[in-house]
């Protein structure tokens, strides 16, 4: 019991980026592959062949830690300095065009989430948002809510504005417990 | 010992939560054209409401809902997310609304507990 339980609860942590745009052409399917035995299949399908691992590594068998709330809390002032920092840095100078700000979505959030992996936040989730938009007069809202628990999970977000393209980017860190 | 929930109560089914979104934008937004002053609160509807929908699931998921409205104007928007989690058990959906004046794209990221 106390084998399949921990079987069950066991998870590789895997470094896996999925990153996806919505172009007028978005289509994402998703099944899934999988290496325990009760596990179901996963391929996911993204824009380019990207970093994936095709070796499955061994399932590794972690005991419980005990731990309820995480040693080191989400820096999320260091974060919106990255945010700062990679925004202004790549896009300081350029201007809208469909196919460049494609490309930089999808650099930008590979970029922050390395910048803020290297921060080494034990035991914590990411995940990175980038919007990219053209200024043409038109109005824009953006909302987002989250159900978690509050006192470990948190955000940090910041904007960039230039004279053709407004960017805004999120950046969410949730306690894996 | 315990009983562990069954693989369909823990794994992140995407149509389910699609179906679900799709239904509260429309029935939130539906043919109305695009007005400044409604924005706020369509957007607080709209994720509050998905919101209320994905809780009563009752799936051991945190959730992350966001919304973005936008006028048609002709201008272009690109998004892009990147995220560091477990592959087999996380998972995100992002449904795609329009109607004649407004775009609307909503993203549901769910972390397994």
């Amino acid at each position: 019991m106390m084998d399949l339980a921990k079987e069950k609860a066991a998870r590789l942590l895997k470094k896996r980026a999925s990153v996806s745009s919505l172009g007028s052409h978005e289509v994402r399917a998703k099944d899934t592959i999988g290496k325990t035995k009760d596990s179901i299949s996963t391929v996911s399908y993204i824009d380019e062949p990207g970093h994936h691992d095709d070796i499955p590594r061994p399932t590794v068998h972690m005991e419980n830690t005990y731990q309820l709330t995480p040693p080191q809390r989400f820096p999320v002032s260091t974060v919106k300095d990255i945010l700062k920092d990679v925004l202004t840095s790549y896009l300081q100078e350029e201007k809208y065009e469909a196919d460049l700000c494609r490309q930089m979505t999808k650099t930008i959030s590979e970029v922050v989430k390395a910048r803020v992996k290297d921060l080494m936040i034990p035991r914590y989730k990411i995940i990175v948002i980038i919007w990219i938009g053209q200024i043409r007069d038109q109005n824009i809202r953006m909302g987002s809510r989250c159900l978690w628990d509050a006192t470990h999970d948190t955000y940090s977000s910041h904007s960039f504005k230039n004279n053709s393209l407004f960017a805004v980017a999120n950046v969410y860190g949730v306690y894996f417990e | 010992m315990d009983e562990f929930q069954s693989a369909e109560e823990t794994t992140f089914v995407v149509d389910e939560i699609t179906t679900i979104i799709k239904e509260t934008v429309e029935s939130i937004i539906g043919n109305s054209p695009f007005q400044h002053n409604r924005t706020n609160s369509w957007t607080s509807s709209i994720i509050e409401s998905s919101l209320n929908q994905l809780s009563k699931l009752g799936k051991p998921f945190k959730y992350i809902v966001t919304c973005i409205i936008m006028q048609r104007n002709g201008a272009g928007l690109h998004t892009a997310n990147s995220c560091f989690w477990d592959n087999a058990i996380d998972g995100s959906c992002t449904v795609r609304w329009e109607n004649n004046t407004v775009y609307c794209i909503v993203s549901v990221f769910g972390l397994a507990i």
